[in-house]
């Protein structure tokens, strides 16, 4: 150890990092596998798989995440009871209306290998439905996870003069009917 | 020498008929047992059969501690380049055309150790990714400005006419 910059730089790799991640507008499953990097260390060049260098992950936003195609209606999620005809298959647009973060976790859960490390693993991961996290996890945080996709602007949430002010290259025809 | 009988003659040579002594035999193979749990560690028979396929395990087990060592050295090169903002592809091909020849092994020794140099030949390969236009490279940014390649010495300069007047 030379000087202190060296000494924070040490403290710097070695500490658990907490990450933030805002799932708004994002695959969730594109999002679990950069998500699973963080939570496991592999993003840093110290990772060994037996050493315990995983970091935090905030995610916020739960609620906003986005599915491609017909996923919301077509995924289905399977849960056993354990007795006889037990089982039950729950789309995803029902699980997300129950528990809004069921699907980020259970997208996180099975990006990873199933290893005795992995329930561990998952303790690191917070999720949270909106924007309003706790204070004392907010204060952990110190580093953000760049978004996969730009979370593109809605027309009707854009400014009124800003949808009027827009170049119009033509007009309707008068008699036009708008269906 | 002479043996008149055939039990002389096996009492003489009894070693090479019959191996080694039964004790010192059985031995040898509790030796490599020793640390078994149960009765491979004691019974012969089943001892015998533990140590053929623990040995059986260790020969596998010294090619996959390579590939296993391999995989690890990936990772963590991919994991300091990605920190640099250059993806691994990037770095690998950028450095074997730059002509810098390093293992994988190495260059995750550096990455640990020696960030800063690590960190240079990142530099370096992304500069040579944008001289040689690799595929999707100006997606990554703005390349570094600090580093001059073989290729940049080498290139003609063409200097626009209000340059050439002066």
């Amino acid at each position: 150890m030379r000087n202190i910059f060296e000494r924070v730089k040490q403290w710097n790799t070695l500490t658990r990092i907490w990450h933030l991640y805002d799932a708004k507008w994002q695959d969730p499953f594109d999002s679990a596998k950069v998500i699973q990097k963080y939570l496991k260390g592999l993003h840093k060049p110290i990772y060994h798989p037996l050493a315990d260098c995983g970091d935090h992950v905030v995610v916020i936003n739960c609620k906003e995440i986005a599915m491609r195609g017909d996923e919301w209606r077509k995924r289905a999620y399977f849960h056993h009871t354990g007795y006889a005809g037990g089982g039950t298959y729950t789309l995803a647009w029902e699980l997300h209306d129950k528990n809004p973060l069921m699907i980020m976790k259970k997208a996180v859960y099975r990006s990873m290998k199933g290893n005795l490390q992995r329930r561990y693993t998952m303790e690191r991961l917070h999720l949270y439905a909106e924007e309003n996290v706790p204070q004392d996890i907010i204060e952990n945080i110190s580093s953000v996870i760049p978004q996969l996709r730009d979370v593109p602007m809605r027309l009707d949430r854009m400014p009124e003069d800003q949808v009027k002010g827009y170049p119009k290259i033509w007009d309707l025809p008068k008699d036009y009917v708008v269906r | 020498m002479v043996f008149t009988t055939v039990a002389q003659f096996v009492r003489a040579n009894i070693n090479k008929i019959k191996g080694p002594d039964e004790f010192w035999r059985k031995r040898r193979i509790f030796r490599l047992t020793a640390h078994f749990i149960g009765r491979k560690r004691n019974c012969y028979s089943l001892a015998i059969r533990g140590a053929h396929r623990a040995l059986q395990y260790a020969t596998k087990g010294r090619h996959l501690k390579k590939k296993d060592m391999k995989d690890l050295w990936l990772q963590r090169v991919s994991a300091g380049s990605e920190e640099h903002g250059v993806p691994f592809p990037v770095l690998q091909k950028g450095l074997i055309r730059s002509d810098v020849l390093l293992s994988q092994k190495t260059l995750s020794e550096l990455a640990t150790w020696e960030p800063r140099t690590f960190k240079a030949l990142t530099q370096l390969a992304w500069t040579k990714g944008v001289e040689d236009g690799f595929n999707r490279i100006e997606t990554l940014g703005e390349p570094p400005k600090n580093v001059v390649t073989r290729g940049m010495l080498t290139k003609e300069v063409y200097l626009s006419d209000d340059e050439t007047k002066k």
